[in-house]
């Protein structure tokens, strides 16, 4: 693990005494946690935990769940998520998603990373190609499909559509980027690719990462967070969490001893 | 251990039997279900051989009794005017109700529209025909008053084809998967945007399925056009109006056939089999268009 920066992070997504509700099922208890800037933060924890509801509400995905609601606050550069003024189109504009499996649109490599930039009324080719071009090698993609931008985009493999789906979030410029379990249906050649990419991206980017994989955790990540049963039960620097964890729940779950 | 404990590679006598038992009724049920069609090729091609020609398609009925001369061009071009108007009124509304059930498939409204409609699917088309009758047709009846005609005939079919067209439009949107939809709201698209660029490019060969089979039930249809349009040998100016009723290739047949005339049922199989040619001339224009506007959408943004 990389050492502390001397300078103080800065706070990016503030989420408070945060609650999250299906009808009459509570997913989230009262959640307080902050995700820094240009850190990736990940979130571990069992099947059914809460840490991909938790996710998904930071860019209000979850808002197509009919009886879905929250409670408490959620804010991004200190603008509240769910405030009533608030258009979740342009949240989701500035926080971007990636999801567990890869979900190319049934178009060309170059118009799947088009899409978010075509639907923002953006229709010079130049611009398109060059921030097409960019987004791709950023997404470290470029080199692999640079002859066949035309071709289609179910034609590459599972990592190759992964990155795909990464290069297409990144090409409308978002600010954090929110990875749900973005490589538990790849390969572990291509779970290590993403895993580069991550620490690329960090630079520019602030990046969630939801994972089942301790281990990916351990690697990418600057500060944990475990969930159980819809409460955070602990959220610190990565080290401290996988050496010294405070709580003793956490600590049986990351030696194995329930998952 | 003993060293042979796993059974003889192989499939067991047991496996073999029902394999072959269960494949032989696969290949019973397929050309029980292939049977049908090649019957109504054969019998209509059979029985009308001797009236088909060019000109069959493109002459009016003649002589006496009426059509032993001349061909079914009345029929073909009646029948694709009642087409046209039944789409024109059906696949815009069919399409956008199914739209809004898709979208707002769990809200009050929809759920009663969508029970609604599912009734409408069940009326008897003789029901329809004598509403239809009533409302369009009849100087004593609610509405209209445009006699037999095209327009009231075509209507009345368009009515019957909504529901039809609106079921498999918003069954289609749902077998978009869900992954999909997100991938591209995640980006920050809008509702209209993911609708009108992405869930009606994948869904558009289902929607033109949905389309194809109203169609397909209105070319069939005759009890409706008994009570609102009847027939007419010739190609009619007006569509509304004493002189509007059009021809049609399904009343045609069944006209044709009632009548003692043995030339008469010979010219009745030979549009039948020009009318089940059309279906599958449809069916296949359909599917091109489907699969090109897909080829389309893929290349656009």
């Amino acid at each position: 693990m990389e050492p502390e920066s001397p300078a103080l992070p800065v706070p990016k997504i503030e989420v408070k005494n945060f609650s999250a509700f299906y009808g009459k099922t509570q997913a989230l208890h009262n959640v307080d946690f902050t995700i820094y800037e240009r850190k990736i933060t990940a979130m571990i924890g069992p099947s059914g935990c809460g840490k991909s509801t938790f996710l998904r509400s930071l860019n209000r995905m979850n808002d197509f769940f009919l009886d879905f609601r929250v409670e408490g606050s959620a804010t991004l550069d200190g603008e509240e998520i769910y405030g009533p003024a608030v258009n979740p189109v342009l949240i989701r504009q500035r926080v971007g998603m990636v999801f567990q499996k890869p979900n190319p649109f049934q178009k060309s490599i170059f118009e799947n990373v088009a899409y978010g930039l075509r639907i923002q009324g953006v229709k010079s080719r130049s611009v398109l190609s060059d921030i097409v071009e960019k987004s791709l090698k950023a997404a470290a993609l470029w080199d692999e499909v640079k002859d066949r931008l035309n071709g289609s985009a179910f034609s590459l493999s599972g990592g190759q559509q992964q990155r795909l789906c990464i290069a297409r979030a990144l090409a409308v410029e978002p600010e954090v980027i929110l990875l749900d379990e973005p490589a538990s249906a790849l390969d572990p050649i291509s779970t290590a690719r993403i895993e580069e990419l991550m620490q690329d991206l960090k630079d520019r980017y602030t990046i969630a990462i939801v994972t089942h994989n301790m281990q990916q955790a351990a690697r990418v990540s600057d500060r944990t967070a475990f969930f159980l049963d819809g409460t955070l039960v602990e959220v610190n620097d990565t080290t401290k969490i996988f050496t010294n964890p405070e709580d003793p729940r956490t600590e049986d779950y990351i030696t194995g001893r329930f998952g | 251990m003993a060293e042979n404990v796993l059974p003889e590679k192989g499939l067991s006598l047991y496996r073999k039997v029902r394999n072959a038992l269960l494949g032989g009724l696969t290949a019973v049920a397929f050309v029980l279900a292939v049977t049908p069609l090649l019957a109504i090729i054969y019998v209509a091609y059979d029985r009308g051989k001797a009236a088909l020609s060019l000109s069959f398609l493109t002459t009016l009925p003649g002589g006496f009794p009426v059509g032993i001369e001349g061909g079914i061009a009345n029929g073909i071009v009646g029948s694709l005017i009642l087409i046209l108007i039944a789409s024109l009124l059906s696949v815009p509304v069919g399409v956008w109700a199914g739209l809004y059930l898709w979208d707002q498939s769990h809200t009050p409204l929809a759920k009663a529209t969508r029970l609604l409609s599912d009734l409408l699917l069940g009326v008897p088309s003789v029901i329809w025909g004598v509403v239809g009758f009533y409302v369009f047709s009849t100087n004593t009846g609610y509405g209209f008053h445009w006699g037999f005609s095209g327009l009231a005939a075509g209507l009345t079919l368009g009515f019957i084809m909504i529901p039809i067209v609106t079921r498999v439009t918003e069954q289609a949107l749902r077998d978009v998967p869900r992954s999909y939809i997100e991938g591209a709201l995640a980006l920050g698209a809008s509702r209209f945007q993911v609708v009108r660029g992405l869930a009606i490019p994948a869904a558009i060969t289902g929607i033109g399925t949905g389309i194809l089979l109203g169609v397909l039930n209105v070319l069939g249809q005759t009890a409706p056009l008994i009570f609102t349009n009847y027939y007419n040998t010739g190609i009619p100016k007006n569509l509304v109006g004493s002189n509007g009723s059009v021809g049609d290739l399904a009343m045609q047949i069944f006209i044709y056939i009632h009548e003692p005339s043995k030339g008469l049922h010979v010219k009745a199989m030979a549009a039948a089999l020009v009318l089940t040619m059309i279906v599958l001339l449809l069916d296949m224009g359909i599917r091109l268009l489907a699969w090109g506007s897909r080829k389309y959408a893929q290349r656009m943004g």
